[in-house]
Parts: C-alpha cells; structure tokens; sequence
C-alpha cells in the first residue's frame, strides 16, 4: 500500500497539481487584459469584422461560377464549423479542467457558456451546410465525415447541458460531474473523427464539400476575414454569457444566505 | 512522536453549499479518550460537521487533525482510525451479518478478522442468524449491524450520528458497553437525547447555525505543528 | 473487494438475469424489425448484437450504483482505507464479467437463431476489449447523483455520444471476424485505444467524480 507517497484527496501527485497550477497562473496572466478589454475592444473589433465579413460575403467576393449565390453561405459555414464549434469546445473543456483544478464555481459558468455558443454555432453549421447543399446536391445531409462528426459534438454537448442545468447554478457536485463530462468529450473528438472517418471509407462518396482545391485569392481574403469575424463573435458571445451565468450563481448564493437568516 | 493529548484538533473548518456556510470556522479540540455530546438545533451543521470528520465530505476552508493525520491529506492510515455510525446503516442489504463483518474486516485489514467478527456478532446477538440476508432484519438489528461494523476494526474515534436511533434498551446498553465504556476510544456523538448525555459525556460541542458555541477545549495556539504534522 | 462486488452480482441475479431477458427480447425485436428470418443476416449481424451490448450495459450499470448509493455502502467505501481507484477497478472488473457473461449467451442465442459460426476466439475478443470500453465509461459515468431527478434517461444520453467511437469501430471489427467486407482500416486498433483511454481515464477521474 502506497502510505508513502503524498497523495491529495483528488490522487494526483503533488508534483502534477503544482505545475497544473502553474499553467492555469499563465494562462490567465496571459488572457487577463483580453478579458477585461470585453466590454470595449472586443465589441467593437467584432462589430468591424462582421462588417467586414459581411460585405465581403454579400458584395465584394466573386460569384461562384458553379453554384451560384448560395456558395456564399461558405464565409459562415465554414468558419463556423472551425472556430465556432471546435474552438468553443476547447474553451469548454479548458475552463472544466480549471474549475476541476480551482474548484471556482465561476469556471463552471465559463464553461456552460461557451458549450452553450458552441451548440449554437454547430447548429448554424448545420443548418448551414443544409441549405447549402439542397440545391447543390438535392439532399439536406450527407453522411460525410465532418458533418456526421459534428453532429456527433452537438449531441455530446447538448447532453452536457442537459446534465448540468439539471442542478442548481452554484451544486458544486452536479458542476464537477459536468466538468469531467465535458473535459471527456472534448478528449473523445479524435476518436470520433477516426472512427467516423474510416467509416464513411467504406462507402464510395459523393463529391462533396471537398470542391476546395481551388479557391481563388479574393475568396481566400474573404474566407480569413469571416473566420477572423466569427472567432471574434464566439468570444463575446462567450463574456455576455458567462458574465450573465456568473451573475445568476451570485444572485442564488445570496438568495441562499437570506434563507439562512430568516428564522431569527 | 509525542502521546496526542488530543485526538481531534480542528481549525476553521468550513463547509459551504452553494453559498450558504453550513458549518463556519469550527475551531475546537478533542481530549484524548474523551466523550464528546454534539449537541444543536436542526440544522445547525451537526451532521455536516461529523462528515467532515469521517473524510465523507471535503472542507471548503480550514483543517483539522485527527489521531496526528491531517484530514486535507486524507491517508489511509487515518481512515484507519475512524468508525463511523450514522443516519443509514451502511450495510449491504443482499449479504449476510457474516458476509458484511468479513467483508469490512478484509477492507480495514483487521487482524484475527474470524475470531473479531465471532465476537461481535455474539456480543450484539446475531451470531445465531449470521448467515441471513441483512434485507430481512428489523432495523433495531440493522442498527446493532451497523455498530459492529463501525468499531470492528478498533477506530482510536467514534462519530456517531444520532446513534441511538432504531435502538431498544439493549441495543442502547451494546452502544454504551461497545462505545461509551471503551476507554480507548474519543467518542463525538451528535444526539438529541439530551438528559442521556449526563450519563456518558465528559464534555459538550455545541453549534447553532453552523458555528461553535461551546466547545470541550480550544485547539492548542501552538497547534500549528499538530495539524502541519504529516507522514 | 472483487470478492464484495462479485458477491452482491450474485446476491443480485435476478437484476442480472433480467438484463440478459431485455437483450434477448432486443434481439428478437431487430429480429422482426428488419426481417432477419429473410435476407441474409451476416451483414446486419454486428450491428444488431453491439446496439444490444451498449443498451443492456447502460441499463445494467445504472442500476448497480443506484443500489449502493442508496444504502449508503457507498458512504461505507469511501470512509473505508481504500483508494477510490481501487472501488473503481472493482466495479469495473465485476461488471465486465457480468456482461462478457450476458454476451455470450447472447451469441449463443444468436448462432441459433441466425444459424451463423459466432463463437469464435477472435469475435469473443473483439467483444471482450469492446465491453471493456463502455464498462469502463459508463461506471464513470453512473456517478451522476443518485437525486439527480431525471437520471435513468440522462444516462444514456450522456454515454452514448461518448461512445459512437467504440459502437462503430466495434460493429467493424467484428465484421472483420466474421469476413465481412470491412474494409482495411485498422478497427481492432481503435477499439483498443478507446478502451483504453476510457479505463484509464476513467481511473484518473472518477476520485474527482465522487468527492463530496
């Protein structure tokens, strides 16, 4: 029996805590001005980029030959299946790992909020690549690798969300359990990319999504200036939520200790 | 290692749910071999108090020693040391008073396990039934289970929640011969029998609201080596 | 501690036994459903046999850990001088061999059935690290409070995303033990790493999971 070795309540060796303490240190030293720049720079930088990105969309990229207008449903699509979906996840799952490690309940309001934009937006990405591909293709899904595996994520995080607002905003148990969930789901994404990739192999494709060998330089600036834009947009929306959970837990606690002083 | 003079020293130790503290700054020590009453309204934190105690429930803030152990820490070797009875039997239902004992006595590792687990099933009286399932016991028996499963493995501390709940007279009277009368053991029993306390407490630890209103001793102030004292 | 778990299994047979009725039923259910009396079967095969797998799993694990949350024994375990990886491991082991125990019965009824060869050293395998995998997932997971009001449907919902990996790599690999046309991705491979990340990190994560 290891009576020995130093063990923590959360088994995990001394060692670990400290450096994952460690990085959890730099990294908020790192983000911090960000953070407190969310009320002003980062409005107003996403308020410019979505303008940007919309008028490079709508007006200024060229007209796909092929497909016609509805190609320009890509400058959302894609970026939001990228930094919308995946990105949001990853903040998730980060800020469960935090709140693990923490044991602030404010990281489990970060982290609902950002699997709560990031179900967003990979039903925008869904929904998206749907009306895209009826009057390119005639069908509204195709059994391709990358939607089904998005599919797969929304299902995982809208699960998570389910779980965790079953509890109340500040049932640190019910918070820990969801952050493991989510921390799990994030780390179970290669192996639901590999499976559900080599599975779609075994089926001939249909010419897909994949018409991207060549993509013109115009379309190309527009593409990075949308996918710029829809990070930004992810961002905030991530703040305006989490901002507003965190809110709502303080409000519950002092509800609670208002409970606590009644009976005199 | 010097005699603990103290078998419990706790320092601020806080619990809090959700924003309400439900036990706030317990700071209070427990003499060796001493019979402590937990004594509180309702909802005073009594039971949350005994969890933190028992490892069950980890502290939002402050700590506490136990038999020399760090209770942060948590090592086996503490747990070792603890018995536990409290509102639920902690039994298991689908085995027999025999299965449960032998089980419990290879998890704490007892020595001797077949004659200690003999022993108090004929002292609590279900040796004749041992090889029943739990499930078909009264409670007062289920309760008498309990209790030898809580000081099988001779714990150096007792927490007994409410313990005379579910007991008869002669379930009451094993308590006291078992727990009460061992002269080895630091006993912290929250309990609403108050007059019975007269007859087995040395001392009260008395919370209202979460917070300590009356303790057997404080903790030492050069304490701070007790409860930093690790392996 | 195996010796506790394996004991209460059997005290519990009748939860047990009822778990190999639910698959039974399933598989005559798919049965009727996509008429297997007519076409060939060997194709829908390892997909009928894993969706009961993964449903009698959830369903049985669920219950498991319901029953000790419920008596408190749980309490009993994590006052007891034992690391929580150790009651972990524990449940794991016992549950897997209750249901690599139900899945061969349930091969059995499925050679019958089907009149297929199914009891193969390689397909046993393949469903051995399978089962492996989603016991390993679904004990984390049954640590979802015991008052948590909606838990009986909660439970699949959060465990079967988490496990399209191990469905699919699962129903591929025992394709390939049945020489079905599968294709030469390396399922086997995956199935094994799945099952590996999934006992491993369940090890690591279910001390966190049950802190109170």
């Amino acid at each position: 029996m290891s009576a020995v070795a130093t063990q923590t309540p959360e088994n995990c060796p001394a060692a670990l805590t400290s450096v994952l303490r460690g990085i959890l240190a730099l990294f908020l030293w790192a983000t911090l001005p960000l953070y407190n720049a969310r009320w002003t720079l980062l409005p107003a930088l996403t308020g410019v980029a979505m303008m940007a990105m919309l008028v490079g969309a709508v007006i200024a990229a060229p007209r796909e030959v092929i497909e016609g207008d509805v190609q320009r449903l890509m400058y959302i699509h894609v970026p939001s299946a990228s930094a919308g979906t995946y990105f949001a996840f990853l903040i998730a799952a980060a800020s469960s790992a935090a709140f693990l490690i923490s044991r602030d309940i404010r990281w489990d309001a970060v982290a609902r909020s950002a699997a709560t934009v990031g179900v967003l937006f990979t039903v925008i990405t869904l929904a998206t690549g749907a009306i895209w591909g009826k009057p390119i293709w005639g069908v509204y899904w195709t059994w391709d690798a990358r939607l089904t595996s998005t599919l797969v994520l929304l299902l995982i995080y809208t699960a998570y969300l389910l779980a965790r607002s079953v509890a109340g905003p500040n049932d640190e148990q019910a918070a820990r359990y969801s952050a493991i969930f989510a921390l799990i789901g994030f780390l179970d994404i290669p192996l639901i990319h590999f499976s559900v990739d080599w599975w779609r192999t075994l089926h001939p494709q249909r010419i897909i999504f994949d018409p991207r060998p060549a993509v013109p330089g115009e379309m190309l600036l527009v593409l990075l200036i949308a996918f710029i834009a829809i990070t930004l947009l992810m961002l905030w929306l991530v703040a305006l939520r989490s901002d507003t959970e965190q809110l709502v837990q303080r409000t519950d606690r002092m509800r609670a200790r208002l409970d606590q002083r009644e009976p005199a | 290692m010097t005699a603990q003079s103290f078998a419990v020293v706790s320092h601020g130790l806080t619990k809090r749910y959700a924003g309400v503290e439900v036990v706030s700054e317990a700071s209070f020590a427990l003499p060796t071999a001493s019979k402590i009453a937990l004594l509180g309204p309702n909802g005073a934190g009594k039971s949350t108090l005994l969890g933190m105690l028992s490892s069950l429930i980890t502290p939002t803030d402050g700590d506490a020693s136990i038999a020399g152990y760090p209770l942060r820490i948590n090592p086996p070797a503490l747990r070792r040391q603890i018995g536990v009875l409290g509102h639920l039997p902690m039994v298991y239902e689908e085995l027999s008073p025999l299965e449960n004992l032998e089980f419990f006595a290879r998890l704490y590792e007892v020595p001797n396990p077949d004659a200690r687990v003999e022993q108090l099933l004929r002292t609590v009286g279900l040796w004749r039934r041992r090889r029943e399932p739990t499930q078909v016991f009264s409670r007062g028996f289920h309760q008498r289970l309990a209790l030898a499963r809580a000081v099988l493995h001779h714990p150096t501390l007792m927490l007994l929640d409410e313990p005379e709940t579910g007991l008869d007279p002669a379930g009451v009277e094993l308590l006291d011969e078992l727990v009460m009368r061992d002269p080895n053991v630091t006993v912290l029993a929250a309990t609403h029998l108050v007059e019975r306390t007269a007859q087995w407490a040395h001392g009260l630890l008395r919370l209202e609201r979460g917070r300590v209103i009356e303790a057997p001793a404080m903790p030492p102030t050069v304490a701070a080596s007790t409860v930093g004292a690790t392996l | 501690m195996f010796r506790k778990d394996f004991q209460l299994a059997w005290r519990d047979r009748t939860g047990w036994l009822s778990a190999f009725a639910f698959a039974a039923i399933s598989i005559l259910v798919y049965s009727f459903a996509f008429d297997l009396a007519a076409t060939d079967v060997r194709p829908l095969l390892p997909g009928v046999l894993w969706t009961t797998f993964l449903f009698v799993g959830i369903f049985a694990n669920g219950q498991s850990f319901q029953r000790e949350a419920d008596a408190g024994t749980f309490d009993a375990m994590m006052i007891a001088p034992v690391s929580p990886s150790t009651i972990f491991f524990g449940k794991v082991i016992t549950n897997l061999v209750a249901l690599v125990l139900i899945e061969l019965a349930l091969l059995v009824l499925a050679t019958m059935l089907f009149d297929t060869v199914l009891l193969t050293a390689e397909l046993i395998l393949v469903v051995a690290i399978g089962t492996t995998g989603y016991v390993s997932l679904t004990t984390l997971l049954s640590t979802l409070g015991s008052r948590a009001r909606a838990r009986a449907v909660l439970l699949p919902v959060l465990a079967l995303p988490l496990l399209v990996p191990l469905l699919i790599a699962g129903v591929r690999a025992t394709g390939v033990a049945l020489d079905e046309p599968v294709g030469s991705a390396p399922w086997m491979l995956l199935l094994s790493m799945f099952a590996l990340w999934a006992t491993v990190g369940g090890a690591l994560l279910f001390p966190l999971a049950v802190e109170r």
